[in-house]
């Protein structure tokens, strides 16, 4: 089935098995930012913004987000270096497999909200998980991005 | 100024702040096969039949194996544990893969099982390896055997529990592999690319410079990627029998049973104590359920000779079973062996306190060692620290009595909260290390590095390291590792080694290479030279270092370009005080960690900012031993607790607030970095202080309670809670 899709400001037109999920589907594009973590859609490794919404792209058909603008941590703009810099400054990352579903929550989160707390950091991006840090490292660096 | 010591945020984060880190699943030469194992669904079976017949009839399945060079597939026609491999297919994409795979029927003739440590040793049980003639897989006796706290005017006997857990790296593991008909490539997710490659290059029969293991950006690995697995070795098989690019990632769930597991060890013991909580005497029996093949040798015995900890205890015995069962091979797991003695040692000393009715700080201060190097009665030789000094800074440092004040008046005003401390020594490093130190031809500085970091941040304090020896920036100096292309040989990231041996090796290179380039100078300037910030001068005049290296590219100095160094070296013994704060709802018996604070003598500490970073993540690990996860197998021999969405990775809900000290005047080990280590520490220290910390609370409302064994789950807090 013929699917468009526009990612990072950059429009593709795929063809694709019905029961692709959209995870692979982008990472057969080459958006490999968006990582595999699990298989029940737990981890949130796959995060990606779906119209501004943060997903688990593992959990969705590629054929359902047929004309979605999504966007994944390859990108590139004020806010997401903004969180790039926190990050590094807050060793926010360790291993970095879960660090791009970490960055898009934390986009969906800052796009809304100028100055979350704490609390509201780690409400809303408890669905990613991270085996290294321990969060601390990351809350920091998206309340202080 | 210095660079060691500071708390310089990380060199590897560009890449992985830009999404561009390259993972193994990121690795697809064109052309790339998908490779998938046949598990089986049974924890013990004989493999009467497999039929690909089916399966092989897709055009899109390439091939089918139930052997390959390399480990035997299903060893003696059996299965022992659920998801072993049993056949391994190669489809062009995966989900073809997962098409065909569900066409292999597979005859199975189930056989009794057992999945419990005591019943695998019982007369009649079912026998994993026959040939093995019962399910002992090893045993060992360590200090005295008579250690039977007869003499000491009180004894305490009981058990002790760690449970089974999963180290989940939020990456599985995978492989690639690739064959040009000259090289055979292998990328894995492994801390050990060294062994991978020699055991690939030994079952094909390839000379080592034929083969080339790398070792990609790994997503963590907590000890899980440091064996050589059999799909390494099967897939790379594969890829060199197809001559085309094979690849194998594992599915969540595969990785759950076919990844080692950690911990799950129980102690029997018998302490002897006076009344003032002196320990006289322990006697110990470590059971360790090593699954179904004893992949992860030496954890129990790491336990039993670290089983005194920190203390002074004479008379002390151990002696250890390791016991095959039905389950998923038992590994190392990030402390591998400490944090299960720390539980130990740990759980005794707060015992010996309540059956005193003393202060559990007491106790442990009147069993502290007293002067080190100290060798304790299993024989290893605690290098450095003074135990009792950093205990009373830690005490002040981490407010540990005030904090107990405070839970006293919370209760009075109605809220169950609870303290825990714990104290621990672990031990740390081993084994030779190699470092290169290359000058590029404009002066900057390439380090190889044998060491495998997988997100620790070791690049960044390897260049620190060096950059100092150098006296150049620490943009001059770029640190590289994992790849047999780069460097044939060296052990990897383990043991909480690799700023202590890698960077000495780094360290001891960096010097070398620096006294080569001085004698170049030398030549060139025609005179005696010093050095400092990246110049030579003498009387004739001066050299930037890379003027010198130039030289030497060209022809017109004689020195070296590079160093290369083989570091031994001997363990060494960080050493901690830390301090758990947790709230117990009396009414579900759910426990929510509030607060964490730790104090460590952990040597020199290279990068405060990383080494934190080291403790957050090592803590979260022992808060979730000690509160929310488990392997558990049920009684047909399944594990249940089988992906993420079963098993209790703790989340951003989950996670305290960390407060990290380290000592403000260290004692460096003997090592040119003087570091100690500080990957495994709060892994080893946390899950005692949790423990105790739920303890406290609950003792306030059942006085006599006692936790001894992990997780406490709301169901046993609860029940704790009640008469």
């Amino acid at each position: 089935m013929r699917v468009g899709l526009r990612v990072n400001g950059t429009f593709h037109e795929v063809d694709v098995e019905p029961r692709a999920l959209l995870v692979h589907v982008l990472r057969g594009l080459g958006y490999r930012s968006v990582r595999v973590g699990c298989d029940t859609a737990t981890c949130g490794a796959c995060t990606v913004l779906i119209d501004g919404r943060p997903a688990k792209s593992c959990n969705l058909l590629a054929v359902q987000v047929d004309g979605a603008e999504i966007v994944t941590a390859e990108h590139a703009d004020g806010l997401l270096e903004r969180l790039r810099k926190s990050f590094n400054a807050h060793h926010a990352a360790q291993c970095g497999y879960c660090t791009s579903g970490m960055l898009m929550a934390a986009y969906a989160l800052l796009s809304r909200r100028e100055r979350p707390s704490e609390d509201e950091v780690r409400e809303h991006m408890a669905g990613v998980l991270c085996r290294c840090t321990g969060y601390q490292n990351i809350v920091r660096a998206v309340v202080e991005a | 100024m210095r660079l060691v010591g500071r708390p310089i945020p990380r060199v590897e984060d560009a890449r992985i702040l830009r999404g561009r880190a390259t993972y193994l699943d990121d690795i697809e030469p064109p052309g790339t096969l998908h490779a998938g194992f046949v598990r089986s669904p049974y924890p013990h079976a004989r493999v009467l039949r497999v039929d690909m017949s089916d399966a092989l009839s897709d055009p899109r399945v390439i091939a089918g194996y139930t052997s390959l060079p390399g480990p035997p597939m299903a060893p003696g026609g059996k299965v022992r544990f659920q998801g072993e491999a049993v056949a391994m297919l190669v489809a062009v994409d995966r989900y073809a893969l997962a098409d065909a795979l569900e066409r292999v029927v597979v005859d199975y003739e189930p056989l009794p099982h057992v999945v419990d440590p005591a019943k695998a040793l019982e007369e009649g049980a079912p026998l994993l390896h026959e040939e093995n003639g019962s399910n002992v897989a090893h045993t060992a006796r360590y200090g005295s055997p008579d250690a039977a706290g007869a003499a000491a005017p009180r004894v305490l006997e009981g058990e002790l529990r760690v449970q089974r857990v999963v180290p989940a790296a939020m990456e599985p593991r995978g492989v690639v592999a690739a064959y040009d008909g000259h090289t055979l490539t292998v990328w894995s997710s492994t801390q050990v690319p060294y062994d991978v490659r020699k055991e690939v290059a030994g079952a094909l029969g390839l000379p080592l410079s034929r083969v080339r293991a790398v070792q990609p950006d790994v997503g963590g690995a907590f000890g899980s990627k440091l064996i050589v697995y059999p799909e390494e070795v099967w897939v790379a098989a594969a890829a060199y029998l197809l001559g085309r690019p094979v690849k194998w990632v594992a599915t969540r769930s595969e990785d759950f049973r076919a990844t080692t597991h950690g911990r799950d060890m129980g102690l029997a013991f018998r302490v002897g104590f006076d009344g003032s909580g002196r320990v006289r005497s322990l006697w110990g029996r470590i059971t360790c359920d090593v699954g179904a093949y004893h992949w992860g040798e030496g954890l129990s015995d790491i336990a039993a000779r670290m089983l005194t900890g920190p203390y002074d205890i004479r008379e002390a015995g151990v002696e250890v079973v390791d016991v095959y069962t039905n389950k998923t091979p038992l590994g190392a797991y990030r402390g591998a062996g400490r944090p299960e003695a720390t539980f130990f040692v740990e759980r005794i000393m707060d015992m010996v306190a309540d059956e005193l009715g003393l202060d559990p700080v007491e106790v442990r201060r009147a069993n502290l060692v007293r002067g080190l190097p100290y060798t304790n009665p299993f024989g290893m030789t605690y290098d450095t620290g003074d135990y009792t000094g950093t205990l009373e800074a830690a005490l002040s440092r981490l407010g540990y009595y005030e904090l107990l004040r405070w839970a006293d008046e919370e209760w009075a005003r109605g809220r169950l909260v609870g303290v825990g401390l714990s104290i621990y020594v672990e031990v740390t490093t081993f084994g030779f290390e190699t470092a290169i130190v290359r000058a590029e031809p404009d002066g900057s500085f390439t380090v190889v590095t044998g060491t495998t970091p997988h997100g620790q941040g070791v690049a960044t304090g390897i260049a620190q390291i060096v950059a100092d020896e150098l006296e150049v920036p620490l943009e001059s100096v770029r640190v590289v590792w994992g790849d047999t292309a780069l460097v044939q040989d060296g052990i990897g990231t383990m043991g909480s080694r690799s700023i202590t041996a890698g960077g000495s090796a780094a360290l001891l290179a960096a010097r070398r290479l620096r006294e080569g380039l001085k004698a170049a100078a030398e030549q060139l300037l025609g005179s005696p030279v010093q050095y400092s910030g990246g110049r030579f001068w003498g009387p004739n005049g001066e050299a930037q270092i890379g003027d010198v290296v130039r030289a030497i590219y060209r022809g017109r100095a004689s020195g070296p370009l590079e160093a290369y160094e083989v570091y031994n070296a001997r363990s060494t013994y960080p050493f901690g005080v830390h301090v758990a704060v947790v709230e117990v709802d009396p009414e579900t018996g759910h426990v929510r960690p509030v607060l964490y604070r730790s104090y460590d003598d952990a040597g020199e500490i290279v990068n405060p900012l990383l080494a934190e970073g080291q403790i957050h993540g090592g803590v979260l690990q022992g808060v979730g031993q000690a509160l929310y996860e488990e392997a558990v197998y049920d009684g047909e021999g399944n594990l249940i607790t089988a992906n993420l969405a079963l098993y209790g990775v703790p989340t951003f809900a989950e996670a305290p607030r960390y407060e990290v000290r380290f000592a403000e005047r260290p004692h460096r080990s003997e090592h040119p970095t003087g570091t100690k280590g500080v990957g495994e520490i709060g892994a080893i220290a946390a899950t005692p202080a949790v423990v105790r910390a739920v303890e406290h609370a609950v003792r306030r409302v059942r006085p006599g309670a006692r936790a001894t064994s992990t997780p406490l789950t709301p169901e046993k807090v609860w029940m704790m809670l009640r008469p």
